[in-house]
């Protein structure tokens, strides 16, 4: 996968799950990378276990002050970029009733302020003909109980990519959303998932199985190669089938 | 690259365009690869200019005994598969008042019920854990006008593979679906469209990447969802179309 080499990767949020994984297939085809994380101890530890050329750097990505932190650092030391990998995301579930405003704005903070604002930001720094990806999820588009705030964040990150492929396209910035199905990641441990749901959700995935954060890094390296020149504004669902509505099986 | 090393596929409608392209970028990943098509003459040329590991047929994917004739040649031949790219297709461009019933007919012939047909004879053929991937359009999901036949003829084979991925998902075939849009290939001379009737300059220009796409182009994917690098994907519906189908209302 030549047509990575040398490339400068940021991806938020690079410190566990698919962001991890993504890291660690865009240093095999020979990108270099940055990632980014709240933890300093978490940012490290993966930099440290992905090796060089891998770097990190401490950002919330909800918090402006970070963001524009993030941007000077990058400009100093890489001058531009030619990948943005939008993965930094939190799920919480709560039925409707009990959403409070703090986790209302929890999640729409991170999953879609802060990917507007990082985006916005970085932006000056990608160069013409580079590449921006969005991690979301197929409750972009379902409708999963409990789940309100995190699908409309979601739906509302979609939309932005769509409306980001339209307005960078003059700079040939390929802009686009990929939606994941049910992974095992950390996000979905600290989600707190016992064993039989695991069974569960494993179970009514076409597939049967639950997805790895690796099946999401080999489509996100392709959708960032010089192989997907001619993909942006689309939105690609990896799900293992979930999302094929069956009505009655 | 030999992402596909030790697979065979079979790739319907391969001798030009998009099915000529990905037969070239199979072979360069290290499959084996048969290719069918209508026409001895540009198949076996094709053939020729592919050369390794490729063989032909000759099959009309419209014609439902040549499905079988097909699926017995495989069968001989291979044994089994692991990719089936059904990629022949045709296209025709007419208002809805002037469409024949015999124009009708050849395009749901071919880009739907050939693409049934094939896909069920070949299925035995195909491996545990095989894949299949159907060539559509972003037509779609359009409203193309003079596309009436064309676009509805695709939206089939869409729902065709969503079912797919859920029929065949216990055998862990995974189905996938890409809709290309305006790529250069020779679908419009094939189909009787005169060559000055097609604008590419300005297909080009409500294009938001601003040119049309290449046949590589769209082999790039089909290779990638046929790789074990896809081998959580299926049921996915992916548009390769320079970001056209992205609705911008106004601008």
């Amino acid at each position: 996968m030549s047509s990575l080499k040398d490339k400068i990767v940021v991806i938020t949020g690079g410190n566990s799950g698919i962001g991890y994984a993504t890291a660690k297939a865009f240093l095999a085809k020979g990108a270099k990378v940055l990632i980014t994380g709240r933890q300093p101890g978490a940012v490290q530890k993966a930099v440290h276990a992905l090796g060089h050329p891998a770097e990190g750097f401490k950002a919330d990505q909800s918090d402006m002050n970070d963001i524009r932190r993030l941007y000077d650092y990058l400009q100093g030391r890489f001058g531009k970029i030619d990948s943005l990998f939008v993965n930094a995301g939190v799920a919480k579930l709560a039925p409707f009733e009990t959403v409070t405003e703090a986790l209302y704005d929890e999640l729409m903070n991170i999953n879609f302020k802060g990917a507007y604002f990082t985006i916005q930001q970085l932006l000056p720094l990608i160069s013409d003909g580079g590449t921006i990806t969005l991690l979301s999820a197929l409750n972009a588009y379902s409708g999963t109980p409990n789940a309100t705030v995190l699908s409309a964040s979601k739906a509302a990150l979609n939309s932005l990519g769509r409306t980001l492929s339209r307005e960078l396209a003059a700079r040939k910035i390929r802009v686009n959303t990929v939606n994941h199905g049910i992974i095992s990641t950390p996000l979905l441990e600290k989600a707190g998932l016992p064993d039989e749901a695991r069974t569960h959700l494993s179970s009514i995935t076409p597939l049967g199985r639950l997805g790895q954060p690796e099946d999401i890094a080999s489509l996100v390296t392709f959708l960032a190669s010089d192989d997907a020149s001619f993909i942006t504004g689309a939105e690609y669902n990896v799900d293992g089938g979930l999302m094929v509505h069956p009505l009655i099986a | 690259m030999d992402q596909l090393r030790n697979k065979t596929a079979v790739i319907t409608g391969g001798n030009s365009g998009i099915g000529y392209a990905t037969a070239a970028d199979f072979l360069a990943k290290g499959a084996k690869v048969l290719i069918t098509g209508r026409k001895p003459e540009a198949v076996q040329q094709a053939a020729t200019a592919l050369g390794g590991e490729i063989d032909s047929f000759i099959a009309d994917q419209g014609v439902t005994a040549d499905s079988q004739k097909l699926a017995e040649y495989v069968r001989d031949r291979y044994g089994k598969i692991d990719i089936l790219f059904v990629n022949a297709g045709v296209a025709a461009f007419e208002s809805v008042a002037d469409v024949s019933e015999a124009s009708f007919d050849t395009i749901m012939n071919i880009n739907l019920k050939g693409a049934f047909f094939t896909v069920q004879h070949l299925l035995p053929l195909v491996n545990d854990g095989g894949t299949i991937i159907l060539l559509s359009s972003v037509n779609a999901y359009s409203g193309m006008p003079g596309a009436s036949v064309y676009s509805a003829s695709k939206a089939g084979l869409n729902s065709l593979g969503r079912t797919l991925s859920r029929e065949l998902a216990s055998r862990k075939i995974r189905v996938n679906i890409v809709n290309p849009g305006p790529v250069a290939t020779p679908i419009f001379e094939k189909s009787g469209i005169p060559k000055e009737a097609v604008n590419e300059e300005q297909m080009a220009k409500a294009l938001p990447i601003g040119r049309i796409g290449q046949p590589e182009e769209i082999a790039k994917l089909v290779s990638f969802l046929a790789s074990d690098d896809a081998s959580f994907i299926t049921g996915a519906e992916y548009n390769i179309d320079g970001g056209i189908s992205v609705h911008p209302l106004i601008g």
